[in-house]
């Protein structure tokens, strides 16, 4: 229940949730919720079809239902965003030191959020996309700019916010996801998950995407309705990704969106390549808890030398399978299993990152997000289907992201050398390089 | 390719040729395999002749006793038990109002009540909940079903809904409904069948029939989603 008007500030709920005397207030722009165009309904809300009718002649949207129905008599109710901040004298306490090839970066993100223009940071795994934003956070913070930072994914909002409180420490600010809109309040700064942004009607003045390809952002469109309904008409909007996908690769082609490249990771070296190993049946092997001869040999060749590695699995099923080879085999080495739903995967994460386990067979979870000091990667069935070119190539950026290792091996098992797996080399061996031209 | 209602995964279509050349009509599936998995149905299980809960020894349960001896007795069927899952299933058509969300026990439900061959009386909801919510839960789950709405919720000041009170709260619940006297003669010398969502400590279901049991009914007895 909204109680304060300032809660409503670049804000849209339905009539429902706003305490009553508040409703009156002449400022309030009302909207009605599903509206008729063309002969047929749409939520204003996620922007989908309407055509599911209650009993009572109503209709309801059925594709925003978890953030409470709207229905035909609904109306959304917003205030328009007045950006009242006081108190700009907010300095970036970062004290790292920006690579030359960093610095450039981050002065064109500048540039685009002085100018408000939209722009593609297409920065390789583990190259430092955060720390280049702080210039332009830092200007937009003391301009009284409002400023959204979202991503589709929890992760990587709950490790940003620690950064930026690190970062700007006076500067207050709220991280929106899950069900935490309960406590929400007006701030300038704005973290959230994409989800949180259908809550949003145009709020921001910059609005920062972090891992814009990944499920589920990719190839929604109402997440993307929701993303440009909460930014301003003038609004900078920044991308940034590791692995754009080719609706925003085209984008950048035809030039309706500036590209800034960051190929070269912060170590300076290259990103390590795929190697793929063609081993045939794998699935059907696997079905008998047997694993590919090469895949076992890698592993007990890792083990002898102490080297810590991911070992990635198509499908959450897949990984009882490999738990039951590995177990046929007798391996000595403590590892874990990692999927999404895993209650202890905060703690597994965290044992690996100790060193008191020797790896992980994991899921595609682990495919973004995550440092491990010095590890290889290798992955079984990299022919999935369910592994896309992005989803690969962040799977091998895993690999020789800290400076004491900048190196490493990626192995891609598999029955077929399929598209995906080429096109993943390509991505990887065109950054390589853009960051280091031949002379 | 349809998906599931429930979880938004896609449902593999099964047709096969016995489907086919049955020349009856193909009812598709809505939820998936998954999702059918986690409700726990009651069907020839063995229940509490009462309330229709699971119940291993005895064949009545002792909530149930506690009514026989202050004489009241009833007997209610259930589908399925009352688990995590199909809460979060009543939550999201009942309090969310995903109206939709009825077609996932509207065949079998609807099946069960037309094979009863009784007269067939769907507990009320109230007026306020009729314009929040935009349709009564039980009735959403009709197809094909004639039913006679003879109960009427009394009105009140000040409804608290069942489901926001505890169990000794529920238990003490004056009589809810009253009959709609002019729907009276439908129920005159028959056998009626009372249908609700959620039998859960049995009071409003056992008001009902109550009030039609003294309107003049042969015989009453209850079926309900869930217990």
């Amino acid at each position: 229940m909204i109680k304060t008007l300032s809660d409503l500030y670049g804000r849209q709920v339905s009539q429902h949730q706003i305490k009553s005397n508040l409703l009156n207030n002449n400022a309030l722009c009302k909207r009605q919720a599903i509206q008729k165009n063309r002969h047929r309904w749409r939520c204003q809300r996620c922007n989908s079809l309407v055509y599911q009718t209650l009993p009572n002649g109503q209709y309801y949207c059925h594709s925003c239902i978890q953030l409470g129905r709207l229905t035909t008599t609904d109306q959304l109710v917003s205030l328009p965003e007045p950006n009242m901040f006081h108190d700009l004298t907010k300095k970036c306490e970062w004290q790292g030191k920006l690579t030359s090839q960093q610095e450039q970066a981050a002065q064109e993100v500048l540039l685009s959020i002085q100018s408000k223009n939209s722009r593609l940071l297409w920065a390789v795994t583990g190259a430092g996309k955060t720390e280049m934003l702080f210039p332009g956070l830092t200007w937009a913070l003391t301009n009284q700019l409002r400023v959204g930072i979202v991503s589709p994914r929890i992760d990587v909002i709950l490790e940003l916010a620690p950064r930026l409180q690190s970062a700007f420490p006076q500067q207050s600010f709220i991280a929106l996801y899950g069900d935490t809109a309960a406590s929400y309040q007006y701030t300038q700064l704005v973290l959230a998950t994409v989800h949180q942004l259908y809550r949003f009607y145009h709020a921001f003045d910059v609005l920062i995407v972090d891992e814009v390809d990944v499920f589920p952002l990719a190839g929604n469109e109402q997440l993307h309705f929701a993303l440009s309904q909460a930014a301003k008409d003038k609004c900078a909007q920044i991308f940034l990704t590791a692995t754009p996908s080719p609706a925003l690769i085209q984008k950048v082609q035809r030039q309706q969106l500036a590209v800034s490249y960051l190929p070269r990771r912060f170590h300076g070296y290259p990103l390590p390549t795929i190697t793929f190993i063609k081993t045939a049946k794998w699935r059907q092997k696997l079905q008998q808890y047997q694993l590919p001869k090469r895949l076992v040999k890698e592993i007990k060749r890792l083990m002898q030398i102490k080297r810590p590695f991911l070992l990635f699995v198509p499908h959450v099923k897949d990984l009882s399978d490999v738990k039951q080879a590995l177990e046929k085999l007798h391996f000595v080495d403590k590892y874990a299993t990692v999927h999404a739903t895993d209650k202890n995967r905060a703690i597994k994460v965290q044992q690996m990152r100790n060193h008191e386990l020797n790896f992980l067979v994991t899921t595609t979870i682990l495919e973004r997000g995550v440092t491990f000091a010095g590890i290889d990667v290798l992955v079984l069935g990299a022919d999935d289907e369910v592994f896309s070119t992005a989803a690969l190539v962040q799977m091998a950026g895993r690999v020789g992201r800290k400076k004491s290792r900048p190196t490493g091996q990626v192995l891609f098992f598999g029955a077929h050398l399929v598209t995906n797996i080429r096109r993943a080399n390509a991505q990887i061996k065109m950054m390589n390089r853009r960051a280091h031209p031949v002379e | 390719m349809n998906k599931c209602l429930l979880c938004d995964q896609t449902i593999a279509a099964v047709a096969d040729l016995n489907m086919i050349f049955s020349f009856r009509s193909i009812v598709m599936p809505v939820i998936c395999s998954n999702c059918t998995q986690s409700f726990v149905s009651l069907t020839n299980q063995k229940t509490c002749l009462d309330c229709g809960r699971l119940l291993k020894q005895v064949d009545v349960c002792s909530d149930c006793h506690y009514w026989r001896q202050h004489g009241h007795q009833f007997s209610n069927k259930a589908l399925y038990e009352y688990n995590p899952a199909m809460k979060e299933y009543m939550s999201r058509y009942k309090f969310i109002g995903d109206y939709r969300l009825r077609q996932v026990f509207r065949n079998e439900l609807s099946q069960v009540i037309r094979a009863s061959r009784k007269v067939i009386i769907p507990i009320p909801v109230s007026v306020d909940t009729i314009k929040h919510r935009g349709f009564n839960q039980v009735t959403g789950w009709f197809k094909k079903v004639n039913y006679y709405d003879v109960l009427m919720p009394i009105k009140k000041k000040k409804i608290i809904a069942q489901s926001e009170k505890n169990r000794q709260q529920r238990l003490q619940t004056p009589q809810p409904f009253q009959i709609i006297a002019s729907a009276q003669s439908v129920i005159l010398n028959q056998d009626v069948l009372i249908v609700d969502d959620v039998y859960t400590t049995g009071t409003t279901i056992r008001h009902a029939a109550n009030l039609i049991q003294a309107a003049g009914a042969r015989s009453v007895s209850g079926l309900t989603l869930c217990r």
